[in-house]
């Protein structure tokens, strides 16, 4: 017997057209915890050859952000951009040699994250602007008020989540991982930036090693209801959205999506349990 | 016990200039306790009155409250941690525009994002008589000495923000080539919250979480030593099994998820060459002693 999906109030969420503009890339110098200083190709840019599905634990980076990285010059417009944009939301290029090519948020770090076919990725720059059509913030279902959604559009939430019949919602995952994997980001705003991943020791160094981009994973005892922190018997699941960082405390990064009691939620390991096959992509195709 | 030997002979003093820093109120930053309710506290720059090191931490109706003085780099942005935050050790001497000597440097605030996450400031434990002339924005010095200490006996040990005085005054024994350091509470891992991922000597390492492997985080005292378990500060705070940071109560309970007492890092090392043990671990008395002593 088909259950319901539990009722949610999508259809009262706002859309709003944000204008965003591609950042600029970054080269990060950091020291490692061995004290060697490294220059790697950092956050933002355009980063081509790297798709929703590939490993990301394979690049020479730190805090590689794959495809294009948006945010607005204006603080404030920035910080709309940064709150309002939802995994699952549409971006189209508006200006360049690309413009009106369409791709799709599939992330957070700093900056807004995006992915277009990689024809497109090929030609956009650092400087081009686009349209985000924002959708998501507020996100909720009457059923479950502590299940709290975060940067979440609810067209990736109503085919991330599926209901069974003792109430609980079943989300595939690519991995679950302990608390102890939450290291930077926790203490910070859980619809901004994202949650790097203690990915360089045992268990959460195997647990990652083949996490790819737009992978969803969850993190166990972690509360991100109005912040990010510990708290035994809740979990959050995220998307993995920047690859790995060099520094002690840092590593791949992880977007919220949600989070919620424990026993609220039905964890399955899946290795579909990825954006590229949970979203319709405008290009067609997984990258 | 052996004398510790270290290298303080090498060490540079560097009188760095700064000033008071203003209460400020960071409308990015979250307001919000762990349950979303918006708490809007004083403790962010400024100078508390009448707190002082050794006084419990969770005593006041504050986020984030530093004891005394809160000082900070004159120039650039207060999110910047610039060079009076990253020479500036605890038990360091600050003197004022006019050359009289008025507090000790008792701790750090910060460490979130330096660079774009407000504020990175230092703490400095000041009398009662100090507080009542110091003004917000005053020009400070601080004499800095320390970065560079080294134990020459303990190689696999890291000190952070430690200044030879204080090394001198820590709860420290020498046993069996491991060094021994008291304190009121060690802290497991996953309790280690905001300051994670961050440079050692940058701000602060917070409680997030009451749950102790051993001693109590509700009663800390400011100047407490604190252990947090299998946490690398050796260049950035990080999980790594094996390893154990000691630290000092720097700043009193934030409201916010993720937040709560904060925890400036001395000193790091391999486990069992640096081992906590619950005991006499307050050196908030001493660093306000140190204090009192400069109106003499």
């Amino acid at each position: 017997m088909a259950i319901d999906l539990p009722a949610s109030n999508a259809a009262r969420l706002v859309t709003t057209r944000l204008k965003a503009q591609i950042q600029p890339a970054a080269a990060n110098r950091v020291v490692r915890p061995d004290g060697m200083l490294q220059t790697l190709t950092g956050q933002g840019g355009v980063i081509t050859g790297i798709g929703l599905g590939s490993v990301a634990g394979a690049w020479t980076g730190d805090h590689v952000e794959p495809g294009i990285s948006l945010g607005h010059p204006d603080p404030a417009a920035n910080h709309a951009v940064r709150l309002l944009s939802c995994v699952g939301n549409p971006v189209t290029v508006l200006d360049g040699p690309k413009a009106g090519a369409r791709g799709v948020v599939f992330g957070k770090h700093g900056a807004v994250l995006a992915m277009f076919a990689p024809d497109d990725l090929a030609l956009l720059a650092p400087g081009e602007w686009v349209a985000i059509e924002a959708n998501g913030v507020g996100l909720s279902l009457d059923a479950i008020p502590d299940l709290v959604c975060h940067s979440c559009s609810p067209a990736l939430f109503e085919r991330m989540i599926e209901p069974t019949e003792n109430g609980q919602l079943r989300i595939k995952v690519a991995a679950i991982l302990p608390a102890i994997a939450a290291a930077a980001g926790i203490g910070m705003p859980s619809s901004m930036f994202n949650m790097d991943l203690h990915t360089s020791s045992a268990p959460v160094a195997e647990l990652a090693r083949q996490l790819r981009f737009g992978d969803l994973v969850a993190v166990m005892d972690q509360d991100h209801r109005f912040g990010r922190q510990y708290r035994p018997g809740w979990a959050m699941v995220g998307v993995v959205s920047h690859g790995t960082a060099i520094g002690g405390g840092h590593g791949l990064g992880l977007m919220t999506l949600l989070t919620a009691p424990a026993d609220r939620l039905l964890l399955e390991i899946s290795d579909t349990a990825r954006l590229d096959t949970l979203l319709t992509l405008p290009w067609g195709a997984a990258s | 016990m052996t004398a510790l030997r270290d290298n303080r002979a090498e060490l540079v003093s560097a009188a760095v200039a700064g000033r008071v820093a203003p209460a400020r109120i960071h409308a990015e930053a979250m307001a919000s306790d762990d349950d979303g309710r918006i708490r809007l506290l004083p403790g962010t720059g400024g100078i508390a009155l009448g707190v002082h090191a050794g006084d419990r931490a969770a005593n006041w109706l504050a986020d984030h409250l530093v004891p005394g003085a809160s000082i900070e780099d004159a120039d650039g942005t207060p999110a910047a941690a610039g060079p009076l935050h990253l020479l500036s050790c605890i038990g360091n001497r600050v003197r004022d525009a006019a050359g009289r000597g008025i507090g000790i440097v008792a701790g750090k605030r910060g460490g979130l994002a330096p660079g774009f996450w407000a504020p990175q400031l230092v703490g400095v434990e000041i009398s009662d008589a100090v507080a009542a002339r110091l003004n917000p924005e005053d020009r400070i010095i601080v004499e800095t000495v320390g970065r560079g200490l080294k134990l020459l006996d303990h190689p696999e040990i890291t000190l952070a923000n430690l200044s030879p005085r204080l090394l001198d005054a820590l709860p420290l024994t020498q046993a069996n080539g491991a060094l021994a350091c008291a304190v009121c509470a060690i802290v497991p891992p996953e309790a280690a919250g905001a300051g994670l991922g961050q440079d050692s000597w940058v701000g602060d390492l917070e409680i997030t979480d009451e749950r102790c492997l051993a001693g109590s985080v509700a009663d800390l005292h400011f100047g407490d030593m604190v252990a947090f378990a299998d946490i690398d500060s050796n260049v950035s705070r990080f999980y790594r099994p094996g390893m154990a940071s000691i630290g000092i109560v720097s700043h009193g309970p934030g409201h916010a998820p993720g937040h709560g007492i904060g925890v400036t890092i001395l000193l790091t090392g391999p486990a069992e060459r640096l081992i906590a043990s619950i005991g006499q671990g307050g050196m908030g008395a001493t660093l306000r002693e140190w204090s009192e002593s400069l109106l003499e």
